[in-house]
C-alpha cells in the first residue's frame, strides 16, 4: 500500500547506489479500471525534470526510496505519452467529479497498491484521512488511534479511477476503460446537479464536452438562475444550436430571461421554424397555460385510418417527446377530439379515427392560470392537456412534467408566504422560526425599547432643563405605553395572521368582501380590543401609581384609540396585500406583520405622548 | 469563449458604474470597528504623524487588491483553492490557520465594536453582545443576507461623514500636507505596534479572500477584469481617503487637547463639529452597523475559504447534515468571538487595536503565498506580475515583517 504524498520527494537511487534525483510525479496508463503505473518522473540535479519507464527501470519501491535496476549511464529517458495521466500534476489537490456520488470533490491523496509485481492506482482519497496524512503521517496515526479508543474508525473515502472525471485535464481524446463513467454519460439531471456545484469557469469547460443533444437535456434540468447565465456565456451559435434541440417551452423560458439583444441574436440564428415556435410562445404571459405549453402536438384528422396514423407517427414522433394522446383536428386545426395510444395499438389497422375518437375533451385557454391547469390535470388524471383559443383551435399541449413543476412551485410559494422561509434548514432553524415568526412582537418590542433608551437620556436632559410640565407627562405616558406595547403588537400580529390565512386560501376576487365591509368587520373587533386594552391600561396605572391617578383616563383613551387605529390600518394593509397577491406580485407574510407592528407602535407611543402633553396643558389651564 | 459576434463592452462610464460592487464593498468593509478605532487612535495619539504611512500604503493596497482580483478572474478559482493546488495540504493547513486567526481576531473586534456602540446608548454589553451574536448568526443562517447587507452597508456609509467633518474641523492644511509626504517615526513600542495595526486594518488578510471570491462568483472573465479592476482600485483609494479623513479629524480635534481614546465616546467626539450633541449617536449607529456587517461577512468568508481548500461542502443552502464543517466554522467563530467579549473588565478599545496588529502580523505570510502564485506562469499564464508590482509588493512584505520583528524584539527586551 503506497500513498502518493508519502512517495513524493523520496530519493531515486540507481543500481550503483547513487542518488540521482527526487520523485516528483508518477504517470498511469488509462484504459483499465485500476490503471497501471507506467512512468516515474523525478527531479535531477538543478531541478531538471526526467522521466523513466517504470517497467523497464524500476526495481523496487519501498517506504523511503525507489531503487532502479540500472546505472545512471544505462538509463534511457522517455516522454509523457498522450494517454498517460500524471498523478501529482493532474490529480493531487485538484478538484474532480465523483461520477458515482455525483459530487465535486478534491483529491487529498492517491492510493497505490502492488499486485503481481504491478503497481496500480486504486483510487483517489477524498476524505479527512487524506488531509490528516497530508499535514503529517503522525497526525493521521494519532487521530486514528484516538478514534479507535471510542470504537470508531477513521475511514478512507476512495474514489476509483473508473468513477473519476477530471476537470483540469481534457480526457476526451484519451482511451478510457469501457466501464469508466464520465460526467457526460450520467443522466442529464445528475449532470445538471454537478454543474451547479462547479464554479463558472469549470462549468463552461465541462459543458464543452457535451454534444448539443446532451447539452439541451442538461440545460433543461438546471435551476432557473443557472440556465440563463450558462446560455449567456456560450457563443451565440452554440447557444442557438442547443436551444433548437430543447423543447420549445423550455427554450422560450430561457430566452425570456435573457437580455433583449442576446435573445434576438439567438432567435435569428435558430432555424426559421424553431424560432417561430419559440417566438409565439414568448407572447404568452408567464404562469399561464400559454406560458407552459408546447406547441409541438401530434395531430391527425378524422378521416385517417389507424394504419395511416401509425405511419405518420413513425415519421413525426421521432422528434416528439411525448405522444401520450393524439389529437384529432379539422382542416382549420379546430380540436374535434382525442384518441389515445392504447386505442391505436389495440385497434385493427383499417379502423377509422372517427370511430375511435372521444369527443369529450377537457381543454383550457391560453390565459388560464397555471395552477388551475395543473389542478385540472390532476383532477382528471391527464398526462397532457390541450390548450385551445376562443374558436377552439388547438394551440398546444401542457404536459404532465410541466404540471408537476407548477404544483411544486405553487406549494413552495404558499409555504413561503406562510412561513417566510424558502427552504427548511434543520433543527436550529426552528429557533429562528419560533423567535421571528411566532414571537416577532418580542423583537419589535426589543427594538422599540432600545430606541427609546437611546433617545431618553438626551431628551430627559432637555426636558428637565426647560422645566415645562407637558413633556414630563408626555415622557411618563410614553414609558407606560412602552410597557403595554406588547398588547398592541399582539393585536397587529393576529390581524396579519388572519390576512395570511386568507391569502393562502386564495379566494376568488369576487368572493372577497369589499374594503368597506372588511373595515366594518374589523372595526367591530377593533372596538372590542380597544375596550379591553383600555381596561388593562387603567389597571396598570392603578397598580403602578398606587392611587387612581387622574391621568389614567387619558392614558386609557390613548391606548383604546391606538388599538382601534392599529386594527383599522392593519385591515387596510391586509386588503392591499390581498390585492397585490391577486396580481401575482410577491407578498411577504413577515413583512406584513412587522409593518403592522411598527405602525402600531409609532401610533401608540405618539398618542401616549400627545395625551400626556395635552393633559398637562389642561392641568395648567385648570390650575390657572 | 466569446466569439467576435458578441457586442464588445465599451469602456463607458456607465459600464464602469455597473461594475461597482466587489471592490467598493470589500474596501468599505475595511472601515469596521477595528479600522475606525485604529485610525482614531492614530490621529488622537500621534496627530498627523502617521499620515505618510497611509499615503505610502495606498499604492500597496491597490496592488494587493488588484492581484487578488486578477487571480480570481484568470483562474476562476478562489485564493484558498489556488493555495491548495499550488502548495499542497500541509502549507494550506498553515494558511487556513492564519486566515482563521485573522478572522477570529477581527470578529472579536467587531463584537467589541458592537458592545462599545451600545454602551453609548446605555445598554450593557452583557445584553447587547449576545443579542448581536444571535442576530449575526441568524443573518447568516437565514441567508436573507443580500437584503440586510445592503441595509447595513447603507448605514455604515455614515462614516463618509468623516470626510465632511474633516473640513469642518478646520485643520492646518499645510501641516497635513507636510505630514502626508514627510515620514516621521516615533521610536516607541506603541508607535510600532500601531503601524503594524494600521497596515493590518488597511490591507486585511481576510479582505483578499473576500475580494477574490466575489470576483469568481460573479464569473468575471479576463476581458471583464480590465474594466472591473478600476472598481477594485478606486474602492481601495476611497477607503483610504476615509481612513485619512478619520486620522486628520481626530488629529485636529483630539490630539491637541491631549485626549486619549479610552472608550468610544472619545472617538465619537471627533464628529462633534459635524453633528454637535448628536455626534455620539451618529458614531454609534455607524459603528454598530459596520460591526454587525463585518461580523456576518468575515466568519462566512473564512468558512467558504476553508471548505474550498479542503473540498468540504459549503453553501448557505446546505443545512448541518449536508455541510457540517461549513456551518460549524462560522458558528464557532461567531460564538467564541462574542463569548470572549463577555469576559468582564475587558478594555474594548484595546481589543480592537490588538486585533488589527494580529492582522498586520499575519498579512505578510499570506502575501508571500499570493506572490508565489501570481508569478507562476503555469497558473497565471501571461497574466503574471510585472516588475513594478512585484517590487512594491515585496517591499511591503519586507517592511511589515521587519516591523513585526522589531516589535517582538522590543517586547521581549521590555523596551518601551
Amino acid at each position: 500500500m503506497f500513498y502518493l504524498t508519502r512517495m513524493l520527494g523520496k530519493p531515486v537511487v540507481d543500481a550503483a547506489g547513487e542518488i540521482i534525483g527526487e520523485i516528483s510525479d508518477i504517470a498511469i496508463a488509462t484504459g483499465e479500471v485500476f490503471p497501471r503505473i507506467t512512468s516515474l518522473a523525478f527531479l535531477g540535479p538543478e531541478k531538471t525534470p526526467f522521466m523513466l519507464s517504470w517497467r523497464k527501470f524500476v526495481d523496487t519501491l519501498d517506504d523511503d526510496r525507489i531503487q532502479l535496476n540500472a546505472e545512471r549511464s544505462a538509463l534511457r529517458f522517455s516522454y509523457l505519452q498522450p494517454d498517460e495521466v500524471l498523478l501529482a500534476r493532474d490529480l493531487l489537490n485538484k478538484q474532480i467529479v465523483d461520477t458515482q456520488g455525483m459530487k465535486v470533490v478534491r483529491v487529498n491523496d492517491l492510493k497505490l497498491s502492488e499486485s503481481r509485481n504491478q503497481l496500480r492506482l486504486l483510487g483517489a482519497e477524498v476524505g479527512v484521512r487524506g488531509i490528516l496524512r497530508g499535514i503529517h503521517p503522525m497526525v493521521e496515526r494519532v487521530a486514528s488511534a484516538a478514534l479507535a479508543l471510542f470504537g470508531r474508525e477513521l475511514s478512507e473515502n476512495l474514489i476509483a479511477w473508473n468513477y473519476m472525471d477530471l476537470l483540469e485535464r481534457d480526457l476526451s481524446h484519451v482511451r478510457l476503460s469501457v466501464t469508466h463513467k464520465r460526467l457526460h454519460e450520467l443522466h442529464p439531471a445528475d449532470v445538471a446537479d454537478v454543474l451547479e456545484q462547479l464554479g463558472p469557469g469549470q462549468r463552461a469547460r465541462v459543458f464543452e464536452h457535451l454534444d448539443n443533444a446532451q447539452a439541451a437535456l442538461t440545460v433543461a434540468e438546471l435551476e432557473d438562475e443557472f440556465q440563463a447565465d450558462l446560455i449567456d456565456d456560450l457563443g451565440d451559435q452554440r447557444a442557438s444550436d442547443i436551444l433548437e434541440e430543447m423543447d420549445p417551452d423550455d427554450a422560450a423560458d430561457i430566452i425570456g430571461d435573457l437580455s433583449y439583444d442576446k435573445a434576438e441574436a439567438l432567435l435569428r440564428l435558430m432555424g426559421v421554424n424553431e424560432a417561430r415556435t419559440v417566438r409565439s410562445l414568448l407572447g404568452y404571459r408567464e404562469k399561464t397555460a400559454g406560458g407552459i405549453m408546447t406547441p409541438e402536438v401530434t395531430t391527425v384528422t378524422e378521416d385517417m385510418s389507424v394504419q395511416e396514423v401509425v405511419s405518420s407517427l413513425r415519421e413525426e414522433a421521432a422528434e416528439r417527446e411525448g405522444i401520450y394522446y393524439i389529437y384529432v383536428v379539422d382542416k382549420d386545426r379546430r380540436l374535434e377530439g382525442v384518441i389515445s395510444l392504447r386505442d391505436l395499438v389495440i385497434s385493427e389497422p383499417n379502423v377509422l379515427v372517427t370511430d375511435l375518437l372521444s369527443r369529450d375533451v377537457t381543454t383550457v385557454g391560453p390565459d388560464d392560470d397555471q395552477e388551475f391547469v395543473a389542478e385540472t390535470m390532476s383532477k382528471y388524471d391527464l398526462l397532457a392537456l390541450p390548450v385551445v383559443d376562443e374558436s377552439g383551435r388547438l394551440l398546444g399541449i401542457v404536459t404532465v412534467d410541466d404540471a408537476l413543476e407548477v404544483l411544486e412551485e405553487e406549494s413552495a410559494e404558499d409555504l413561503a408566504i406562510a412561513t417566510g422561509a424558502t427552504h427548511e434548514r434543520g433543527p436550529l432553524a426552528g429557533l429562528w422560526w419560533w423567535l421571528v415568526r411566532r414571537n416577532a412582537w418580542l423583537l419589535v418590542w426589543g427594538i422599540a425599547f432600545l430606541a427609546f433608551m437611546g433617545i431618553r437620556r438626551p431628551l430627559t436632559d432637555e426636558i428637565v432643563a426647560s422645566g415645562e410640565p407637558g413633556p414630563v407627562y408626555g415622557m411618563m405616558l410614553m414609558s407606560w405605553a412602552l410597557v403595554l406595547l406588547p398588547l398592541l403588537l399582539r393585536t397587529a400580529e393576529d390581524l396579519s395572521s388572519r390576512t395570511l390565512a386568507e391569502l393562502i386560501e386564495d379566494e376568488d376576487e369576487d368572493e372577497r368582501p369589499p374594503l368597506g365591509k372588511r373595515l366594518a368587520r374589523e372595526g367591530g373587533i377593533g372596538l372590542a380590543t380597544a375596550a379591553l386594552s383600555a381596561l388593562v391600561a387603567l389597571g396598570f396605572v392603578m397598580l403602578t401609581t398606587d392611587t387612581v391617578h387622574v391621568v389614567a383616563t387619558p392614558f386609557a383613551a390613548a391606548t383604546a384609540a391606538a388599538s382601534l387605529l392599529t386594527v383599522l390600518i392593519g385591515g387596510m394593509m391586509g386588503d392591499f396585500a390581498l390585492r397585490r397577491s391577486a396580481q401575482e406580485k410577491p407578498v411577504s407574510g413577515t413583512g406584513l406583520a412587522i409593518t403592522a407592528m411598527l405602525v402600531g407602535s409609532v401610533v401608540y407611543l405618539g398618542l401616549a405622548y400627545a395625551a400626556g402633553t395635552t393633559w398637562a396643558a389642561a392641568l395648567v389651564l385648570a390650575g390657572s | 469563449m466569446t466569439p467576435a459576434t458578441d457586442t464588445r463592452k465599451r469602456m463607458t462610464l456607465f459600464a464602469v458604474l455597473a461594475l461597482i460592487g466587489p471592490g467598493i464593498i470589500s474596501a468599505s468593509a475595511g472601515n469596521d470597528a477595528g479600522g475606525i478605532s485604529t485610525y482614531s487612535e492614530a490621529g488622537a495619539r500621534y496627530g498627523y504623524s502617521m499620515l505618510w504611512m497611509m499615503l505610502a500604503m495606498t499604492p500597496a493596497f491597490m496592488i494587493v487588491q488588484e492581484m487578488a482580483g486578477r487571480m480570481g478572474a484568470v483562474t476562476g478559482k478562489g485564493f484558498a483553492a489556488l493555495i491548495r493546488e499550488r502548495f499542497g495540504v500541509r502549507l494550506t493547513f498553515g494558511a487556513m490557520l492564519m486566515l482563521l486567526g485573522s478572522t477570529a481576531a477581527t470578529t472579536i473586534a467587531e463584537f467589541a465594536g458592537v458592545a462599545a456602540a451600545m454602551e453609548l446608548f446605555g445598554v450593557s454589553r452583557f445584553i447587547s453582545v449576545p443579542i448581536a451574536a444571535l442576530i449575526v448568526w441568524l443573518l447568516v443562517v437565514r441567508g436573507s443576507f443580500q437584503r440586510v447587507e445592503k441595509v447595513f452597508l447603507a448605514l455604515s456609509s455614515v462614516f463618509i461623514a468623516y470626510v465632511v467633518a474633516v473640513f469642518l474641523a478646520g485643520p492646518d492644511w499645510g501641516e497635513v500636507g507636510r505630514a502626508l509626504v514627510i515620514p516621521s517615526i516615533v521610536p516607541d513600542r506603541d508607535f510600532i505596534a500601531l503601524s503594524i495595526g494600521l497596515t493590518g486594518t488597511t490591507i486585511a488578510p481576510w479582505m483578499q479572500f473576500l475580494l477574490q471570491s466575489n470576483i469568481v462568483d460573479k464569473g468575471t472573465t479576463v476581458r471583464e477584469w480590465k474594466l472591473a479592476r478600476w472598481d477594485v482600485m478606486i474602492g481601495a483609494v476611497v477607503a483610504n481617503l476615509i481612513a485619512c479623513a478619520i486620522i486628520i479629524t481626530t488629529g485636529t480635534i483630539l490630539h491637541p487637547a491631549g485626549i486619549q481614546i479610552t472608550g468610544a465616546e472619545d472617538a465619537a467626539r471627533a464628529l462633534a463639529p459635524l453633528a454637535g450633541p448628536y455626534a455620539e449617536m451618529l458614531f454609534s449607529v455607524g459603528l454598530l452597523s459596520a460591526s454587525l456587517l463585518a461580523a456576518a461577512v468575515l466568519p462566512l468568508t473564512s468558512a467558504y475559504a476553508i471548505c474550498e481548500a479542503f473540498g468540504w461542502e459549503a453553501g448557505l443552502d446546505s443545512d448541518w447534515s449536508e455541510a457540517p464543517v461549513f456551518n460549524g466554522i462560522y458558528t464557532f467563530v461567531i460564538i467564541t468571538s462574542a463569548a470572549i467579549i463577555l469576559i468582564p473588565g475587558l478594555n474594548l478599545i484595546a481589543i480592537m487595536l490588538i486585533s488589527q496588529v494580529v492582522n498586520g502580523v499575519l498579512l505578510p505570510f499570506l502575501l508571500i503565498f499570493m506572490m508565489i502564485i501570481i508569478n507562476d506562469r503555469t497558473i497565471m499564464g501571461r497574466h503574471v506580475n510585472g516588475r513594478f508590482n512585484n517590487a512594491l509588493a515585496w517591499m511591503t512584505i519586507v517592511v511589515v515583517i521587519a516591523l513585526t520583528a522589531v516589535l517582538m524584539f522590543m517586547t521581549a527586551l521590555g523596551i518601551d
